[in-house]
This record gives C-alpha cells, sequence and structure tokens, in this order.
C-alpha cells in the first residue's frame, strides 16, 4: 500500500490536530446530550406525556446514530475485506501462490454465499472442489464462474450512467447544474458498482471508494492517450459543430465511463487481468448502439 | 496403361487441391503425442477422446467453459493407408470386471476428432461455421528413438553405441553381445549367420537395458524392441561392430553388409515414419514418465534426458510466419508433461514439475529459443488414484489410495486387486538437482493401480484440462 509507505517515510509526530478534533466532537456531542436531557427534563416537567414523547423520540434518533455508525463500521469493514481478497487474489495469480488462492476463493465464497445471482456459480465452483487444479488457475476459474455475471451487470450500469449523464447534459439549461447531476449520477454508478461487488457503499466508505477510483484515474491517466483523441474529435470537434451542448454531453458521458471503467477495476475482488482490461472503445461500442440500450430498458424493467 | 495413369495422376491432383482447399475451409490440427515407450501414450489419447467426446467437464478449457462447442464426434478414417486408433478397443479394455490398462501399442494408428463451435469473430459468425479437425497418431513409442538415426552414418552409430555400452550399468548387461562381438572382424567377408546372431544377442541387450529396475531410455534402433510387421526382415538383421567411427569399409565385408542394412533401415523405415508423421505437426504433447526413472536412480533420469533431447532435436518447432505454411508448418506450441501424476500427492506436484523441468532442460532451451510456446505440467489422463490422509504414529500422512492390481507388492503386503489400498508413495525432494543425482533411487513407493470404473460416464483426471487448453483451446472460438 503507498499510503502506508508515505506514513513510515515521514517521522512520527504525535497529532495533536486529530486530538483537537475528537476532543471538540466529544464537547459538541455533550453539549446536544446535554442539550436533549434538558430539554426531556423541561417537558417533563411541563407534562408528562409530552415528557414520554421526548423520550422515545430521543432514544429513537440515538438508535438510529447507533444503526447509523454501525452500517459505516460494517461498510468500512466490508471494503476492507474486499481490499484483503484483491491483494490476495493478485498474489495467487502473480506467483501461484496456494495458501494465497485458497484464502481469497474461500473469502470470495463466503462474500457471496448469500447472494441469489451468485448461487448457479457458486455451485458450479463447489463441484469443482475435489479436482486438482493449480493455484492460479483455480483463482481463474473462481473468477469467471462468480464474478464474470458480475462483469457484464457492471458493464451495463456504466453504460447507463454514461447515456443518462450525457443526455442530462445535453438538456440541462445551466452549466453550473449539470456539474451537480454528473457528480451525482457519477456517486450512484460508483455505489451501484460497490454493492454490484458485495461492498455495502455506507457514506464513509463510497468516500473512501471514490478516492481510491481518482488515484486510479490518475495512474491510468497516462495510458489514456487515445481515448483524450476520442474526446477532442467528439466534444471540440464533429459533434461540437452540430451542436456545443451535444459534445459537451458527450464528453461528460466518457469521462463518465471512463470513471464507471475506474470504479469497477477497485471494487472487483480479483484484479482484472493485463489483456482482460476493458477499453473504453469497448464500451464506445454498447454506448452507441440502441439495440443494446434497448436490452438494457429491458433487463431494468425485468429486475 | 498409360492412360489409366495420366488419370490416376489427375486425381492425385485433383485430391491434393481438395486436401488444400479443404484445409482451407475446416482447418485440422495435428497433435503430435511424443513420447518413449510405456509413458503412457494411448491412454492419454484414448482419455483426451473419451473427454471430449462425452464433455467431461474440463474446468480450463475456456471453449467449454463458455459453451461455445456445439458437438464433438470422430470423423471417419480420413487416411486410407493408415489403420484407426482402437479407441473403442482401448477403452473397452478399462471397463468391467477384469479392467485393464490399454496393451503396449505394436503399431501405428491415427485418429480423426472433429470439434464444432460457434465462431466468435463477427465475420467467422455471419458466413462460416467453427470447425477444428484434431489429428492424432498414436504410435510405439520406441521408434520415436529412431529418429536421431537419419542424422548418423552406420559407423558413426556403430561406434557412439559401443561407446556406451561399455560405461556402466550397461556394460553389465551387454556382456554376452560383447563376448561375441570381440570373436567378431569388421574386416572380414560378409557371412549372414554372424550377422543374425549379433542382431538377436544386441537385441538381447537392449530388452535387458529396458527391463524394470533398469529402464533406461536410449535404446535404439527403436524396431529392435518393436518390430511392428517387419519381424524377421532383413532390414532388423544388423548389429554395431567395433569400428572406429571414421572406418574406411571393404566391399563384401561383414560391416559392408551391416552398413547397407543399417542404410536401407534408415531410409526406407526411418523417413517415411518421420516425413509422413512428424514433419507436419502442429502442436506437440511430450509425455515423460517421470517418476519411474526416478525410482530407477540417477542412470535411468540422465538416459531419459539424453534420449529425449536427441528426439525432440528432430522435431522443427518455432513461431510460424506467413512463409512457413508453405514451407511446411512449424510446432508453435510444446507441453512437456510428466504422466501418471496420480502416483503422488497433489503436494508434490510443484516440484515433480521442477524435476520434469530440470531433465528437458535442453531440449526445452532449444525450442524455446526457437519461438516456440512451452509449458511444464504434472498430469494424468485418467486419475487412478484418490488422496487421502492416514494418521501413523502420530505423523499425518498425505496419502493416496486406489485398487492396486493383482500381484504388486510393497514390503511384502501382496495385494488381490480387488481391495483398496492407501500408500504413502514419499515425498519428491523440494530441489530437483537431489533427484537428478539419484536421491530418490528405490524411495518411491508405488504399485500398478487397476484403471478407475468412470463414474456417471467421466473418468477423473489431473491437468488434462490444462493440456486442453494449451494445445488446442487457442484455436475453438
Amino acid at each position: 500500500m503507498p499510503r502506508s509507505a508515505i506514513e513510515r517515510s515521514t517521522p512520527r509526530r504525535f497529532k495533536w490536530a486529530s486530538v483537537l478534533f475528537s476532543a471538540l466532537l466529544l464537547l459538541i456531542a455533550l453539549w446536544a446530550g446535554n442539550a436533549a436531557l434538558a430539554l426531556i427534563e423541561d417537558l417533563f416537567s411541563r407534562s408528562i406525556y409530552f415528557g414520554y414523547a421526548a423520550a422515545a423520540a430521543a432514544s429513537l434518533a440515538g438508535l438510529a446514530a447507533a444503526a447509523i455508525i454501525l452500517r459505516e463500521i460494517w461498510g468500512l469493514i466490508r471494503l476492507r475485506r474486499i481490499e484483503h481478497i484483491q491483494s490476495k487474489a493478485a498474489h495467487a495469480i502473480n506467483f501461484d501462490d496456494k495458501a494465497a488462492a485458497d484464502e481469497a476463493t474461500a473469502n470470495l465464497r463466503s462474500l457471496y454465499a448469500a447472494r441469489a445471482d451468485c448461487a448457479y456459480g457458486l455451485k458450479q465452483l463447489v463441484s469443482h472442489d475435489h479436482e486438482i487444479i493449480d493455484p492460479r488457475n483455480r483463482m481463474r476459474l473462481a473468477e469467471r464462474l462468480l464474478l464474470s455475471p458480475l462483469d457484464d451487470e457492471a458493464h451495463r450500469i456504466v453504460a447507463r450512467a454514461a447515456r443518462r449523464v450525457t443526455l442530462l447534459t445535453t438538456v440541462t439549461p445551466a452549466a453550473a447544474l449539470d456539474i451537480l447531476f454528473v457528480a451525482a449520477q457519477n456517486i450512484r454508478m460508483l455505489r451501484e458498482i460497490a454493492s454490484l461487488y458485495g461492498g455495502r457503499p455506507s457514506a464513509l466508505s463510497t468516500w473512501r471508494l471514490a478516492r481510491l477510483v481518482i488515484a486510479h484515474l490518475a495512474v491510468a491517466g497516462g495510458l489514456a492517450l487515445s481515448d483524450t483523441l476520442l474526446q477532442h474529435l467528439l466534444g471540440k470537434g464533429l459533434l461540437g459543430r452540430l451542436s456545443a451542448r451535444f459534445g459537451e454531453g458527450a464528453v461528460n458521458g466518457i469521462l463518465t465511463a471512463r470513471i464507471g471503467l475506474a470504479a469497477k477495476a477497485v471494487c472487483r475482488p480479483v484484479p482484472l487481468e493485463g489483456d482482460a482490461r476493458e477499453t473504453l472503445g469497448s464500451l464506445m461500442r454498447e454506448l452507441v448502439s440502441f439495440e443494446e440500450s434497448k436490452n438494457v430498458a429491458e433487463s431494468k424493467s425485468q429486475s | 496403361m498409360q492412360f489409366s495413369n495420366f488419370i490416376d495422376g489427375g486425381r492425385l491432383a485433383a485430391g491434393g487441391l481438395k486436401d488444400f482447399a479443404a484445409g482451407f475451409v475446416t482447418p485440422a490440427l495435428r497433435l503430435g503425442v511424443t513420447g518413449l515407450s510405456r509413458s503412457g501414450k494411448t491412454v492419454f489419447i484414448t482419455a483426451l477422446v473419451h473427454a471430449l467426446l462425452n464433455g467431461t467437464r474440463l474446468a480450463m478449457f475456456e471453449a467449454q467453459a463458455r459453451g461455445i462447442i456445439q458437438r464433438v464426434y470422430l470423423e471417419p478414417q480420413p487416411d486410407d493407408s493408415l489403420p484407426r486408433f482402437a479407441y473403442e478397443d482401448n477403452l473397452a479394455a478399462m471397463k468391467g470386471e477384469d479392467r485393464h490398462w490399454p496393451e503396449s501399442t505394436r503399431r501405428i494408428s491415427q485418429l480423426r476428432l472433429t470439434i464444432d463451435f460457434e465462431p466468435q469473430g463477427l465475420i467467422a459468425r455471419n458466413i462460416g461455421r467453427g470447425r477444428l479437425h484434431v489429428d492424432i497418431v498414436d504410435y510405439p513409442g520406441e521408434w520415436l528413438l529412431d529418429l536421431p538415426l537419419m542424422n548418423m552414418d552406420y559407423a558413426e552409430w556403430s561406434a557412439s553405441t559401443l561407446a556406451t555400452s561399455r560405461k556402466p550399468p550397461r556394460d553389465k548387461l551387454a556382456k554376452e553381445w560383447h563376448a561375441f562381438l570381440s570373436s567378431l572382424s569388421a574386416d572380414a567377408d560378409a557371412d549372414e549367420s554372424q550377422a543374425v546372431k549379433a542382431a538377436q544377442l544386441f537385441t538381447a541387450y537392449l530388452a535387458r537395458c529396458r527391463a524394470d529396475g533398469v529402464s533406461l531410455s536410449t535404446l535404439p534402433p527403436g524396431r529392435f524392441l518393436m518390430p511392428g510387421d517387419l519381424e524377421g526382415s532383413p532390414m532388423l538383421t544388423f548389429a554395431p561392430l567395433d569400428i572406429a567411427a571414421d572406418t574406411e569399409i571393404r566391399k563384401g565385408s561383414l560391416a559392408a553388409l551391416m552398413q547397407r542394412r543399417y542404410d536401407a533401415y534408415v531410409s526406407k523405415i526411418v523417413k517415411p515414419f518421420f516425413f509422413h508423421h512428424f514433419a507436419r505437426l502442429d502442436r506437440q504433447i511430450v509425455l515423460v514418465d517421470t517418476l519411474t526413472a526416478l525410482n530407477a536412480g540417477a542412470d535411468a533420469v540422465n538416459d531419459l534426458g539424453a534420449a529425449l533431447t536427441d528426439v525432440l532435436s528432430c522435431f522443427r518447432q518455432g513461431k510460424n510466419s506467413i512463409m512457413s505454411g508453405l514451407l511446411g508448418r512449424r510446432i508453435n506450441r510444446i507441453l512437456f508433461a510428466a504422466t501418471k501424476a496420480d502416483l503422488v500427492h497433489h503436494t508434490s506436484h510443484d516440484r515433480l514439475e521442477a524435476i520434469l523441468r530440470s531433465i528437458v532442460s535442453q531440449a526445452m532451451a532449444r525450442a524455446e529459443y526457437a519461438g516456440a510456446a512451452i509449458d511444464v505440467a504434472a498430469i494424468a489422463a485418467i486419475r487412478a488414484t484418490r488422496e487421502a490422509r492416514v494418521t501413523q504414529k502420530g505423523e499425518e500422512l498425505a496419502c493416496i489410495a486406489g485398487i492396486p492390481e493383482a500381484g504388486e507388492k510393497i514390503g511384502g503386503t501382496g495385494f488381490n486387486g480387488e481391495t483398496e489400498a492407501a500408500i504413502f508413495p514419499g515425498d519428491l525432494p523440494s530441489d530437483p538437482k537431489e533427484a537428478l543425482e539419484g536421491k530418490m533411487e528405490g524411495s518411491l513407493r508405488f504399485v500398478k493401480f487397476r484403471p478407475p470404473l468412470a463414474k456417471d460416464g467421466h473418468y477423473g483426471h489431473i491437468r488434462l484440462d490444462r493440456a486442453v487448453e494449451f494445445l488446442i483451446g487457442d484455436r475453438i472460438g
């Protein structure tokens, strides 16, 4: 992990800033609690029914807050777990390592154990258990049986989001508005992809995912020269001549598609193989074909 | 007469044209199953054909996993001059109450397997159908050892064979023949009875070298041990004489007789065999019975490596280019397979592969340098055992369990061919060098297991899927 490497290279200092923030947070929480208690007492002194109602509301609020916090923690744990599977799977594939492959496949299995859309693949995978398969191939087998149906679905999610962004950018009247739209659509897409691959995208884990996606984009950016060319051609060239708004829409759509692919790479529990990595080109084909979009609409209405 | 010759010539030309056109429409892939005798060629071919015909699940065979294979079937024998591979007979031998492994191969045979599949490309999907013929040839492994003879003349061969036979462990086995040889004079007038006697003693020496416990591999000429339909032919009545590699041979001498027969052997038997069956291969799997050689000791292992290096240097390996379609194709994928991997626990398979890698390192380096793709795998085309854990004196042993053949013995315990036994085969060394130096001699305990019964019409296997994917997978889809 690059983050831990950076941490190690800088001298460790005591983090006064975080102490400050924690203390302030605690104070605010205490103040809120105190205010709530005072309110409840106040209401009790006025009428016993008001008091009970307020107490009930307060405990409900407390319960909800606890549930939210638990869910956030749970989401982060899930994310960590997927990252763990990713690193084990990469190790198994690169070094043909049996222990890593066993751990990664066992984790994958329990990750998808309760999912109806993975039940068939899981059953197939279990039936291969007593065969002798090399660790690297076992990893690939698990990937093929469990993840390839999900990959198709992820592909559709990305294409759908990209189309929606294109359309919205083209029709929104104000430029400021479409920034909001695009951001909202991208976050929605990210969450859909994350939950598709078994994540629990709560607020904090979505934040973390978004940062990972941006990091991924930055790393992959150097390789995407041809895509940029495409953008110029579409945005400022051909489509731009037809309609300035539509040109912008197309560019935003392509950007969304690229973010979608990065999100897929980040959320997928088994890293994509070099040549299997989808290019923008393969997505473009799906974007522009009307038949596909009909299929997507159908599959959406079915689900 | 003239006229019919003319017609036949026309037919031949049309046939050749048809073959060329047929190859254009439905490509054929020639799979070379290479292996010395007893390496398991026949079982491998039978198992491969059985698995593909019956749709046995091959986890790593991508085309099957993607579901694009529509039908697999056996085509009528394409080559009228060759017997068909006795697939059904071999399969029948492995079934029923008195099932046994197929008899060793005595003659050459061929089989054509056809795979219909859904083509993937845009153009192929719309104008064509996917069809691939896989041509497989089976032959006695002994004959393979003849291939290096193509590059040697009689005197050279004689000198090198004699030199090897004087080194241990062969010297003890060759005593009888050496004694007779010293009574012969290469320069004396030719005498048929002496030639016959020499050939007989030489053949007996070769047979002794091959026997269990010695398990040497370099035993040319192969037809001496497995004559096929040439039994008693004068082409097989020659033997090395005690001459130097650059001797001038006098006309009418015993040496001249031997030389004439050797040359006939090479030009009438070895060369046609090579050019008809091996010169046009596309893919090659080299089956090596590594475990038997390891158990027999360092001599057997070194001999095996030398034999394989010699044999493989006769094949055309390397990358194909546009021109190679016209000038003769090359073998562009070679799989080195350590067979009978079901005799050791799967935790030893990596080590088995490492050992095979070092045995064939020279042949492998040569093929790799020429640009061919290489893989090494421990396989069992039909898995006769399952794995079990046995606790003995507080130590847990990784064992294999199966039904040993009647008459097999381990440490005084005999088997009746009915009861299942768990056997601890021993661990392979983590350093392949140790194995090559013969440290494994006699330390592996294994017996011959009976063929397993097919479960729901399918046989178990070890890495047959990986072999299939490597050898033909890229040509489907």
